[in-house]
């Protein structure tokens, strides 16, 4: 009997918290879930109509009225790009400019954050006071600038060039800098008693303890600089060394713009950086936080 | 000036040592002779500089005025790392990425030494501290007394001549504690090489050290063996700190003095004989101080009792208890066997055991 009620009782739990689950499923909450529904379409409807667009005749494409689905279902756009453009060669010059750029942006801020927040050195402060500012600044401002000081060093048209002005990342140096303050002092002791170097203590203590923050600035520096347009754009007139943003241009035939074509290249270009963030969804989502965090 | 030290080969030596932050004087004028295979604690208060204290010796904070010489050479200048010594943090500060090899191999790899050699030795040291089952984990996933123990093991790797331990089982329950007590003397009595550990807990300091050096407000209030130190306080601030529970303190009147001997007149007006320290007759006003394993218990009207008073609390500790009761002179605390026949209320006369009472003049010395 008393076996009998014990099951009761176990049964008697899950029934329990789904009939609690039911009543916190309130009316605000269903008109919050519908809104939000009604959002993400919104705003997921663009990229659904663009992909579409690719799969469509371009005939069909410039025909009046909204058609959700091709009638004639073409793989057209993607073998064009594919075959007649140079559309490898932008993925290349992509993947090489914002791999360098997120390397080199991370060693130096993780470099400068390290300076900043554990060296003591003559113009620490003031260091560190020009890059709180110099974030302040927003880039497009400066490009003017840019573009007369690279076109003076000769590096107008290199991925050099196209790499050169990204590397300015105040906010990377900023956050590195804070992470690195709250790392507990006896680490950095323990290893200076065991004879490391500022570099040792940096590449093999710092940077390790903070491989998480490391990680998230690094995939949404790459993804950064794998969607920037308007520097490479101004500093790139060659297609050999176009990226693939910049590359979207160049994808016309004799007739002017083929939209089914600019929106494959553009789905093409955009199918890496969705993949990181896939594959990287917590990541990506962290370092924005993080940064947004700095830029208040 | 405070100067202390034993006889015997010296090791780490503090010559004038003085640390200033600012305006602020942490370690004033502090000499200290540590002896080679001796286990010195730096014992005191919160505050009262023994961290900054090892932190000069290890070289993690530069000395504002003096010098400090490890081994005969002067390292007052010389990098942490060139000092042949090693530390144990109070957070252990074991390194959250590496496995436990690795935390002890870190100063072997920074070394340049071989990665074999490297592996051989962490084994080794991982043996004798018992860590050869946890060798491949991360500290996150050992137990307080583990890291602890990777802890020293990562300073034993380095075959220092001196180890600083900096607080290392403050961290741990009452349990780990005196386990972890009991591993570092067996430790020190294996290796005999220096060590020098700070602590505010009087029991550590007593249980482990053979020379304390009790700290107060930056300056050595005395040094000695523990039993020199509970037995002979150099003054009220050390007869105070050290023993558990603590001396009682009371005024009292001194009815006649010579050297060597006085009496006073207690609160309530009965008298005791003391001895008396110095050459010279104590001069009013005094303090006297008695332990509370010297007070015994008689009946009130017992010719033996200095007071009478009625018990207010009374704590069983099995092998001992303790009982407070408010006399003329104030609440005293006296310390009796574990079957002690007491309860709240009595009435009891308190006898103070005559060898072992305390005399402090007014600036707190020991008369």
């Amino acid at each position: 009997m008393t076996a009998a009620t014990d099951l009761d009782a176990d049964h008697a739990a899950p029934a329990l918290s789904s009939r609690a689950r039911l009543r916190r499923l309130d009316l605000a909450g269903l008109a919050i879930t519908l809104v939000t529904l009604a959002s993400a379409v919104l705003f997921a409807f663009p990229l659904y109509w663009g992909l579409i667009t690719t799969f469509k005749p371009e005939n069909e494409i410039v025909r009046a009225g909204v058609w959700l689905w091709p009638e004639h279902f073409t793989l057209e756009n993607y073998l064009h790009v594919l075959f007649q453009t140079k559309i490898g060669l932008w993925y290349v010059n992509s993947l090489i400019t914002s791999a360098a750029v997120t390397i080199i942006v991370i060693i130096m801020a993780a470099g400068a954050g390290y300076a900043l927040s554990q060296l003591s050195f003559p113009g620490r402060r003031i260091f560190w006071w020009m890059i709180l500012a110099s974030f302040m600044v927003p880039i497009p401002a400066l490009i003017v600038t840019h573009f007369v000081v690279l076109s003076q060093l000769g590096l107008i048209n290199t991925l050099a060039g196209v790499v050169g002005p990204q590397l300015i990342a105040p906010v990377t140096v900023i956050i590195y800098k804070q992470f690195f303050d709250s790392v507990p002092k006896d680490f950095r002791e323990a290893a200076v008693m065991d004879g490391a170097s500022e570099f040792q203590l940096l590449f093999r203590i710092y940077l390790p303890m903070n491989w998480g923050v490391t990680t998230a600035l690094a995939i949404i520096t790459f993804i950064g600089a794998w969607n920037l347009f308007l520097w490479p754009f101004l500093a790139i007139n060659s297609e050999d060394k176009m990226n693939i943003t910049v590359g979207i241009t160049q994808v016309h035939d004799n007739f002017g713009v083929s939209y089914g074509r600019d929106l494959a290249v553009a789905m093409l270009a955009a199918l890496p950086v969705a993949l990181v963030y896939l594959a990287f969804q917590r990541r990506v989502t962290q370092a924005i936080m993080l940064t947004a965090g700095i830029k208040g | 000036m405070s100067e202390a030290g034993v006889n015997g080969t010296e090791h780490v030596e503090l010559r004038r040592v003085t640390k200033r932050y600012g305006p602020v004087t942490v370690i004033s004028d502090l000499s200290l002779t540590v002896n080679k295979g001796s286990f010195t604690a730096l014992l005191g208060p919160s505050g009262c500089g023994k961290s900054t204290l090892l932190r000069m010796i290890a070289g993690l904070e530069p000395i504002t005025a003096g010098r400090c010489v490890i081994g005969g050479t002067d390292v007052t200048d010389t990098p942490p790392a060139q000092r042949r010594i090693a530390m144990v943090f109070q957070s252990y500060a074991l390194y959250p990425h590496m496995s436990v090899r690795d935390n002890i191999a870190f100063s072997l790899s920074i070394a340049g030494v071989s990665r074999k050699a490297q592996r051989e030795r962490a084994l080794e040291v991982a043996r004798i501290l018992q860590l050869e089952p946890y060798l491949d984990r991360r500290p996150a996933e050992l137990s307080g007394g583990q890291r602890q123990r990777v802890a020293i093991g990562r300073a034993l790797v380095r075959k220092p001549e001196v180890f600083l331990f900096d607080e290392p089982l403050s961290n741990l329950d009452a349990k780990l504690r005196v386990q972890m007590r009991y591993e570092l003397a067996k430790l020190h009595a294996d290796l005999r090489t220096t060590m020098i550990y700070v602590t505010h807990d009087q029991i550590e300091a007593m249980t482990l050290a053979d020379q304390i050096v009790v700290l107060d407000k930056g300056t050595i209030s005395q040094v000695g063996s523990p039993l020199d130190l509970y037995n002979h306080p150099a003054n009220k601030f050390v007869a105070a700190f050290i023993g558990s529970p603590g001396m009682n303190f009371f005024a009292v009147d001194i009815a006649s003095a010579q050297a060597g001997a006085a009496t006073v007149v207690l609160p309530g007006g009965r008298s005791v004989r003391a001895r008396v320290r110095g050459a010279a007759a104590p001069q009013a006003p005094v303090e006297l101080g008695v332990r509370p394993e010297h007070v015994a218990l008689v009946a009130p009207d017992d010719p033996a009792a200095a007071f009478a008073g009625a018990v207010v609390i009374v704590e069983r500790l099995g092998n001992a208890t303790i009982l407070y009761v408010d006399t003329p002179a104030g609440q005293l605390v006296v310390q009796g066997e574990g079957n002690l026949s007491a309860s709240p209320g009595e009435r009891v006369g308190l006898a103070l055991d005559q060898a072992h009472i305390h005399l402090f003049g007014v600036a707190g010395d020991a008369v």
